[in-house]
């Protein structure tokens, strides 16, 4: 049962350039879904990196049912994809309650897309998105608009649903380090200024300033 | 636990306000000392006192904030909006003595919002209401936070109380991380916890059986 | 080891759970009574194991062979009378946070002293000194949260603050921040005036 296992991952090295290992893209998984789960918007979504610990967790799954029950490795292993699995999901619900959140600014966002960029959903999160919002409406009308004088039987979603705030702070721990960034004043009597980021330093401020350091992977959500 | 079946929407807090959040709505209803600046015809209905036809000129009346801020108008002066006492000059200077001596709850419940919605109407006062607000929450922080956070396990109403609807809020979520750290700490080894869980429990049982 | 159970509760960012998930892939060395080859897991290698013989692996596979009986932990170094009384001694002194031994040390704490705590001498001391480490500590977060909204400051650098500390104020330093943002923006006047919604 040994061999089944042992060759267990190193799928996807040989036919995309950037090679990363399994445990890399654990990693990778890990980042985003903190970032995700901090960050006061919703986040480009990282489809990749889902299907291929997808991959990784089938063909480990896949091998696990050669094992007999009761087999300690295995059930090493099965840990390991629960944990995995916990993440993936943790990750992919901070999604959808984000969209839940913000729908009609999503929706918006993303029908102001140039063609060639990539979408910030996935394929099943924009399903997601406009079934939530047509719902939504539906509900709204049948419980309540429709009882209204007609000029009143519209609700504007972009209005009456709250934008994301990036201005809300965040906290965050610096992976490279960055130079002057700067810093805008809070009030009128304040002046603004620079600071440098320093590697493995942690950080108190604005969603705002630091939002592309955070799609760069320069800087971690904590 | 307190598992909520939809996401609530927070209030505005500032000028704008959220359109489904539960709290502007009912801050909405805030009642505001109005005098009309015109006469406003077949508008008697809402002044309850008189039966005529037309709001006279130079009525003076209370109205929610919704309905002032709809007939309110920047250019022309029709309506005026007088100042709730907890914003003019008298209790502003009390706030800025010291903020954490007043009842906010009493004097609002919502001294920030109805604070921030004055601002809609032109008041030359305006400047020193955005002021006083912003600095009287600022004042306060501590205590809000310091009630959030070391009052776990006992009766909160006292230090509830004097907290306007804001403040209550963020005491709630205070509390909530307080709460859900302790949880975690005493979690799995929390034997003493649980066994007084089921004392009280069996406790209550026994009162309600002598009732 | 509450893990996988998720926080329904839409207002919390993050449970503690979910910290002590994050603190359970740090390593730690166990003795194993068994023997096994390598095992090629997705997150790397770990063994081989033979018994006697010390290993690393991740703390939720060491606590899950402790409760099955099939290994001892040896304790982290940090994790000793005489170091944690330092560490202690220091945090007080000191008005910043003090470098701490592992970015977990709570939850490192709580997970060995309750599932292995035959295997770390004088328990109920480490337990209490790292309960009087945290408590220093988060007076200091509620002092710095406090100067940080008194002084209107755009930032703060937090090194050493490990992420449980974080988390026990985060939701309400970060709310608490946003209204007085709000309440800051409405002496700009015209910035929310001109966008005010008329339904």
């Amino acid at each position: 049962m040994s061999d089944a296992l042992s060759e267990a991952s190193d799928l996807s090295a040989d036919d995309s350039q950037d090679v990363m290992t399994p445990a890399e893209l654990i990693a990778k998984l890990e980042e985003a879904w903190l970032n995700e789960k901090f960050s006061p918007e919703l986040l480009e979504n990282k489809s990749e990196i889902v299907e291929c610990v997808m991959e990784q967790l089938t063909h480990m799954e896949e091998n696990l049912q050669r094992v007999r029950k009761g087999d300690v490795k295995a059930s090493i292993h099965r840990m390991e994809i629960d944990r995995i699995r916990f993440v993936l999901s943790s990750y992919l619900r901070s999604r959808l309650q984000k969209v839940e959140k913000y729908f009609p600014h999503i929706l918006e966002k993303e029908k102001s897309r140039a063609d060639g960029d990539p979408s910030f959903l996935s394929p099943e999160e924009f399903a997601f998105a406009k079934e939530y919002l047509a719902n939504t409406e539906t509900y709204l009308k049948a419980v309540a608009l429709r009882h209204m004088p007609p000029n009143l039987q519209t609700v504007d979603m972009l209005k009456a649903v709250p934008e994301p705030c990036l201005d809300s702070f965040v906290f965050l721990r610096v992976k490279e380090r960055q130079e002057n960034i700067l810093v805008e004043p809070e009030t009128d009597e304040q002046r603004e200024y620079v600071v440098d980021l320093e590697e493995g330093s942690q950080h108190l401020m604005r969603y705002r300033t630091i939002a592309p350091l955070v799609v760069s992977g320069a800087v971690q959500l904590i | 636990m307190d598992v909520q079946s939809y996401m609530p929407v927070q209030p505005g807090v500032g000028m704008e306000e959220n359109f489904l959040s539960l709290d502007d709505i009912l801050l909405s209803q805030e009642r505001l000392p109005c005098r009309t600046e015109t006469t406003f015809p077949r508008l008697g209905f809402l002044e309850k006192s008189s039966d005529t036809r037309d709001i006279p000129e130079g009525s003076k009346m209370e109205m929610p904030l919704w309905l002032a801020k709809g007939l309110y108008e920047r250019k022309r002066r029709v309506l005026s909006v007088e100042l709730p006492k907890v914003y003019r000059e008298g209790w502003r200077t009390v706030f800025s003595a010291d903020p954490t001596v007043v009842d906010l709850h009493k004097m609002g419940p919502y001294y920030y919002g109805l604070g921030s919605q004055l601002l809609h109407f032109q008041n030359p006062e305006n400047p020193e209401i955005a002021q006083a607000v912003l600095q009287t929450f600022i004042g306060r922080f501590r205590r809000t936070m310091d009630s959030a956070q070391n009052a776990y396990n006992e009766d909160t109403s006292a230090l509830v109380e004097p907290l306007d609807s804001l403040e209550r809020a963020l005491f709630r979520v205070g509390q909530g991380g307080l709460n859900a750290f302790q949880r975690w700490e005493t979690g799995s080894a929390s034997r003493l916890t649980a066994s007084s869980l089921v004392l009280n429990y069996r406790k209550r049982k026994i009162t309600d059986l002598q009732d | 080891m509450c893990r996988f159970i998720c926080s329904h509760k839409k207002n919390v960012l993050m449970d503690p759970s979910e910290v002590e998930f994050l603190s359970e892939k740090e390593t730690v060395t166990i003795i194993p009574n068994f023997s096994l080859d390598k095992i090629y897991l997705i997150g790397g290698d770990l063994g081989p194991f033979n018994p006697g013989l010390p290993v690393d692996v991740p703390v939720w596979l060491a606590l899950n062979l402790k409760q099955r009986q099939k290994c001892r932990i040896v304790p982290p170094d940090w994790m000793d009378v005489v170091k944690l009384e330092q560490i202690r001694d220091q945090e007080r002194k000191e008005e910043t946070f003090a470098p701490i031994p592992s970015p977990y040390y709570m939850e490192l704490t709580k997970l060995l002293l309750n599932h292995a705590s035959d295997n770390i001498p004088k328990a109920d001391e480490i337990r209490t000194l790292v309960k009087d480490i945290w408590d220093t500590r988060v007076a200091k977060l509620r002092l710095s949260a406090d100067s940080f909204i008194s002084l209107q400051e755009a930032h703060a650098k937090l090194d050493n603050l490990t992420l449980m500390e974080i988390n026990t104020t985060r939701m309400f330093l970060l709310d608490s921040l946003n209204c007085m943002y709000k309440l800051r923006s409405n002496m700009q006047p015209g910035s929310g005036a001109t966008r005010s919604q008329d339904y």
